[in-house]
């Protein structure tokens, strides 16, 4: 009877953790198939296999610029990313080693930035980007990328500073080491996992970031993947399958990566909860 | 934050390394400053002013913007709009969240990591290409989902899923909810694990196993961590725009309008940046005071 009871049960839990596994994958499954259907059987027979693997829509798909576009967000996420990384680490360290209030009172002020999200600040950051001439600069949009990635990151590396070993540092100071060079030389080569935390974080965001880009990038060729995904709507208005093979090229590497190297993403991502 | 322990503290030693704090704290507080905080103050004067995209002069209006928003329909559609993909997602992907993480941790031991990674992928998708894609499952014409409700003899919504205004913004909230409950399992799976599992085993011996565990124990040890996750999802939820823009861009007739995409429609469609500033300082507050009891959560953990 226990062990009818038990078999019940995880079958009940197995069940749900499946269905919803289920749902998440239909979708996506979905995407990369309708990719493969034609314009024809897309229309007659929405939830049939493609006839054929058919990459004519991967071909239109590529037509459109989704190599550009991949190429302009791989450009400006590892730009972006290695702003945050380096301007935080140097913004951390210093406010946890330097004496008095004043570092406490700053980092203060940088959490507060965090609170804010770029929604409710639109207007003037575009008013503030067209002014400088940074309408359509890939380079430029790197600049509030970095902005809006600095706060999280310090307080991220601000935990790691604080919990940061003092003697290694006591000892390349009495080697004759300034502070930026123990910074350097001791404290970076040693957060290496910090790093790589505040690093796939930010990528997932800036990799996805749409509403910036969407205001700053109106030229095809200048576009990052979320934006550029967006021209293919509106090229192909009745053809999906295109649209579909899009998505695909878009988002499956990412997934792939993600896929490959999973614990590190979830360890990443976790770390908004601590 | 003691460093008395210092060999050498010649005065000109400490003036040099004050400069190189400040030298370090710079570039990320400049990039703050203009990105962030000016736009702050910027986006609370200009709200006082009626001006458009381009042009030069501003018209001072006082709380001219504030009293045309108040008495705006549509602010008030997108601001309970907001509250609905709020609570809603707090129902959905916390709780779902909650469950699929308890059920990951204790429940089930093959293939748990293979549910984790799927449960979790969307999370690195783009909201674009997840907007997207459900625009097409959910399309009246070509959309499988409409094949399958025909299909198991049901009709679908005559106006299409994202069509028919009295349940649009419901069907974002599913997109949404598919999107992210992962996101909110993973945060509460790693709450759960760090749980001692002694715990549960001289639970056990009183007699509370399955959902009696999960009630009385799980669901307390994991106070703080669902807490910063309904937090995490407040402040979503306020901040929603790319999904909605991509799906509905808040139609049919205002009905999925939302805080985010009526400040982007009236400062870049219509033009009335004023009025978009007055909007936004109200979203500005609401986002404020959530980072605030953020902070005191937090600081209490």
């Amino acid at each position: 009877m226990e062990q009818r009871r038990f078999k019940a049960t995880s079958l009940v839990l197995y069940g749900f953790t499946g269905l919803w596994s289920l749902m998440v994958l239909i979708p996506i499954a979905y995407m990369i198939m309708a990719a493969f259907k034609t314009k024809r059987s897309m229309f007659i027979d929405p939830i049939g296999w493609p006839d054929a693997l058919n990459w004519e829509s991967f071909e239109r798909a590529w037509g459109v610029g989704v190599g550009g576009f991949m190429i302009n967000s791989v450009l400006v996420t590892f730009l972006s990313v290695v702003v945050i990384v380096i301007f935080s680490g140097m913004a951390a360290y210093a406010l946890t080693r330097m004496p008095g209030r004043s570092g406490q009172i700053i980092y203060l002020l940088i959490v507060a930035g965090f609170a804010i999200p770029v929604q409710a600040v639109l207007v003037p950051v575009f008013q503030i980007m067209s002014g400088a001439g940074f309408l359509n600069s890939r380079l430029a949009l790197v600049l509030p990328y970095a902005a809006y990635g600095i706060p999280f990151t310090v307080i991220l590396f601000y935990a790691f500073f604080l919990d940061f070993p003092r003697e290694l540092e006591e000892a390349a100071r009495l080697d004759g080491c300034t502070r930026f060079q123990t910074f350097l030389r001791v404290i970076l080569p040693l957060s290496g996992p910090a790093i790589a935390s505040a690093a796939i974080f930010q990528s997932v965001f800036i990799w996805n970031e749409f509403i910036l880009a969407l205001l700053i990038l109106t030229k095809p060729a200048f576009k990052t993947l979320p934006v550029g995904i967006l021209e293919l709507q509106g090229e192909f208005t009745s053809d999906w399958p295109a649209v579909m093979a899009g998505l695909t090229l878009a988002t499956l590497p990412l997934l792939l990566i993600f896929v490959l190297a999973q614990k590190y993403f979830v360890r990443s991502l976790a770390g908004l909860g601590k | 934050m003691s460093q008395t322990s210092r060999p050498r503290s010649r005065s000109g030693n400490l003036a040099a390394e004050k400069l190189t704090y400040a030298a370090m704290l710079t570039p990320a507080l400049l990039l703050l400053a203009v990105f962030v905080f000016i736009p702050v103050a910027l986006v609370i004067y200009g709200s006082l002013f009626d001006f458009g995209l381009t042009s030069r002069d501003w018209t001072f209006v006082g709380l001219g913007n504030y009293v045309e928003a108040f008495g705006d329909d549509v602010f008030w559609i997108a601001l309970r709009n907001n509250l609905i993909i709020v609570i809603g997602s707090i129902v959905l992907q916390v709780g779902f969240g909650t469950l699929l993480a308890a059920v990951l941790d204790r429940g089930v031991r093959l293939g748990r990591t293979l549910m984790r990674t799927i449960i979790f992928a969307p999370m690195v998708i783009s909201s674009v290409a997840v907007g997207l894609i459900w625009l097409i499952i959910l399309d009246p014409n070509v959309g499988p989902l409409n094949a399958v409700v025909k299909g198991v003899g049901l009709t679908p919504p005559k106006l299409g899923w994202l069509g028919d205004p009295s349940i649009s913004i419901w069907v974002v909230l599913g997109i949404a909810a598919w999107q992210y409950t992962g996101f909110m399992m993973v945060l509460i799976l790693a709450g759960l694990q760090a749980v001692p599992k002694d715990i549960y085993q001289a639970a056990a011996l009183d007699g509370a196993t399955g959902l009696r565990a999960f009630w009385y124990i799980t669901l307390p040890s994991i106070r703080n961590i669902l807490i910063v996750a309904i937090l995490i999802t407040t402040v979503g939820g306020f901040k929603v725009f790319d999904l909605i823009f991509v799906t509905t861009g808040g139609g049919p007739a205002n009905s999925t309008q939302v805080l985010g995409t009526y400040i982007y429609l009236q400062a870049f469609n219509i033009g009335e940046m004023g009025f978009a500033n007055a909007i936004s300082v109200v979203l500005l507050l609401i986002a404020v005071g959530l980072g605030w009891l953020q902070l005191k959560t937090s600081r209490k953990a």
